[in-house]
């Protein structure tokens, strides 16, 4: 599962909707498996728009077969997959209900059912959890995650950067249409200097480690100090520490996806 | 109901479609797994799309109420005439003190007025009045004094049974003043028998109205509901699946044009069937009541107004769908609709003028051949024998060949317009607007 990262304006949805053909390239290509993708592979791909789109006054059920419908299923297989992804998706109970009675979170509920419904090798997602509820997004989540882990391709834009932290294995961060990092979270999150979260008692404003040289403090919340080490080693801030007062913590830490995110987009 | 039509047209755009596709499929040169087809699906997407169209319109409660009321305005339009003239009037007529040459004139008089009667000899006046009070008899002649009635004809009543009362009594009290001048029996025989001379008009006379004029009539107002509710339709539909989003849920798998064919054949095919629908209760009803609807070229004129159905809604629809792309809110389809209608509604209106004037105008015989107003003045020609067959052709040809070039370019203006979000999009901003890469 890749989360597609970017700051407003940074081209997201223009990527996403130049693979569904929805917009036109300036230049290059969208490739799948190293061909340039056409019709036929579009219809094995989901799609979930920013702008959520399903007929209003259509029957949830009714929809999602036709949707089924027009990316080859036989009207069986669509119908029985419309059943497995409403009750997958906890909204079986709506199926006879026209999709403008369903509120936000399950309209959003019934949008992925639609990118899902007939069994897409790859899933394209323009920010699925937006404005859902906490269970709206774990619902949500898990289902992801758990297509992801059946080999289903999962691509999912997201201003949450903490839920994209948690569900996605890889990140790619785009910026004013260039792509700016790309990487598996931990490779993202662990790479460059090493960092330390550091507490030493009676000591809340940190003093201990203003003179440390070849260290750059980037954050003291209440006397736990984060150290990011230049040319100063591990064991000799934990000297510098222990020789202040006691230790009470004294931990690696990697960078959080937001710090790679600020970095990368030079917030 | 599944004209040949339906099925020819969907087999043309599946085909067509095919083709466009295979030859924008340029930059694909490896060859790649395919997604299998849906077997029971022969028409692909298109058939897919125009299905859920034909589904959802029919469900409709306003198809159902529109198609209830043509149904009972059809029903009206044919059998209210034939009560009015279910058979002619006949009377029964009671004489008293009659003879043979009375009975004679009576008939005589019976038949100038249009009344089919019955004579009856009465053995006295009161036995008349009272079969007059019982209804048995609806006039009593006294040869030689009065006419009797239960209830005298007002003056204003043209009816066939007025007329003769008043003949009666017109013509027993000259019968009397012929006696009191002593004219003999032949002489009074002569002026009996006198016939009207001929009325000769500088204006020629207006010929009736043939029941092939009256199903022009129709077919030309039938012609103008129907195409204004599936207009509307298609316009309405392609801007709410604008405003709806949907259309980018649908495009990511569909191509524009499929879409595009799939909307405008569904909803012409349930206009299609609407409008097949009442032509044949039409004739149906018209043949069980004796209308004259049936009869002489007036089933030619209606199959000729369902071939400007279908060529008028195939001009059209292409039009409205291009429209529909450009706008995603109910005020910017308002602003576009009226002049869309203006051909439609000129079109009607001299075509009507022509048809219910008895003699269609020049301007209706122009009209004939163009596409926007051909689907009413061609019918309305047909009905009054002024097309022929290579007229009709002609006109065929000119409006298929127009609806190509039609369909061609708003094919494109949808392309480029139905993802563009946002204020109401100009034609003038489509020209070097990029669309949808497929």
């Amino acid at each position: 599962m890749v989360g597609f990262l970017g700051p407003n304006g940074a081209g997201k949805t223009t990527t996403m909707r130049a693979i569904f053909g929805l917009t036109d390239l300036d230049a290059g290509s969208v490739r799948w498996n190293g061909r340039p993708i056409g019709s036929e592979e579009r219809r094995r791909f989901g799609y979930m728009p920013e702008e959520r789109g399903l007929y209003p006054s259509m029957l949830i059920a009714e929809e999602l077969t036709y949707l089924g419908r027009l990316h080859g299923m036989s009207a069986p297989d669509a119908v029985a997959a419309t059943t497995r992804w409403l009750e997958r998706l906890e909204v079986a109970d709506r199926a006879g209900d026209k999709v403008e009675s369903l509120s936000h979170g399950n309209q959003q509920r019934v949008q992925l059912a639609a990118a899902l419904v007939h069994d897409p090798e790859v899933l394209i997602l323009d920010e699925p959890l937006a404005g859902l509820d906490p269970t709206g997004i774990d619902v949500i989540g898990q289902v992801l995650v758990e297509e992801a882990r059946s080999g289903r391709c999962v691509l999912f834009s997201s201003h949450q950067l903490d839920q994209v932290e948690d569900l996605c294995e890889s990140v790619t961060i785009i910026d004013r249409g260039r792509l700016v990092a790309s990487g598996t979270v931990d490779s993202l999150t662990t790479a460059g200097a090493q960092r330390l979260a550091v507490r030493v008692e009676g000591d809340r404003d940190g003093r201990w480690a203003a003179g440390l040289a070849g260290v750059t403090v980037s954050e003291n919340r209440g006397g736990e100090v984060r150290l990011v080490l230049g040319t100063t080693s591990s064991d000799t801030v934990l000297d510098a520490a222990r020789a202040a007062g006691r230790v009470t913590k004294f931990d690696f830490e990697r960078r959080r996806l937001s710090e790679v995110f600020r970095e990368s987009v030079g917030a | 109901m599944r004209p040949a039509w339906i099925v020819a047209a969907i087999l043309v755009v599946a085909a067509a479609g095919r083709l466009w596709r295979r030859r924008r499929r340029v930059g694909a040169r490896t060859p790649v797994p395919r997604v299998p087809r849906d077997r029971r699906n022969p028409f692909g997407e298109t058939g897919l799309v125009a299905g859920r169209e034909i589904r959802e319109r029919l469900r409709g409660r306003v198809f159902r109420v529109v198609t209830a009321l043509l149904f009972l305005a059809i029903a009206a339009i044919i059998v209210v005439p034939t009560l009015r003239t279910a058979g002619p009037p006949r009377a029964t007529v009671g004489v008293v003190d009659g003879s043979p040459a009375l009975d004679d004139g009576l008939r005589a008089m019976a038949r100038r007025v249009g009344l089919t009667v019955r004579l009856v000899d009465v053995p006295g006046l009161a036995a008349a009045r009272s079969a007059l009070r019982a209804g048995s008899l609806d006039v009593v002649v006294d040869a030689t004094r009065s006419v009797l009635v239960d209830t005298s004809p007002s003056p204003t009543d043209t009816s066939a049974r007025a007329a003769f009362v008043r003949a009666v009594s017109l013509g027993l009290g000259a019968l009397g003043a012929y006696a009191r001048a002593g004219l003999t029996p032949s002489q009074v025989a002569i002026i009996s028998g006198a016939k009207p001379v001929a009325i000769v008009s500088l204006q020629p006379a207006k010929k009736p109205t043939t029941a092939s004029e009256t199903t022009a009539l129709l077919g030309v107002i039938l012609n103008f509901i129907v195409l204004t509710q599936y207009l509307t339709w298609t316009l309405m539909g392609v801007m709410e699946e604008k405003a709806s989003r949907v259309v980018e849920v649908l495009l990511a798998t569909v191509r524009p044009l499929q879409l595009l064919a799939g909307k405008v054949l569904g909803i012409g095919s349930v206009a299609m069937a609407q409008a097949a629908a009442l032509v044949v209760f039409a004739l149906i009803l018209g043949r069980a009541v004796g209308s004259s609807f049936v009869h002489g070229a007036a089933p030619l004129v209606a199959a000729a107004t369902l071939v400007w159905l279908v060529l008028g809604y195939a001009f059209y629809s292409w039009v409205y769908a291009a429209a529909g792309s450009l706008a995603e809110r109910q005020d910017q389809v308002q602003s576009m609709a009226l002049p869309l209608s203006l051909p439609l509604i000129l079109g009607y209106i001299v075509s009507l003028v022509g048809v219910s004037s008895g003699s269609p105008s020049t301007l209706v015989k122009v009209l004939a051949y163009l596409p926007p107003t051909a689907p009413f003045a061609m019918p309305a020609l047909v009905g009054f024998g002024l097309a022929a067959w290579w007229q009709f052709l002609l006109s065929v040809l000119v409006s298929v060949a127009s609806t190509v070039v039609v369909a061609v370019y708003a094919a494109r203006v949808y392309r480029r317009a139905v993802l563009r979000t946002g204020a109401r999009v100009r034609l003038s901003q489509l020209r070097r607007a990029p669309s949808t890469t497929r």
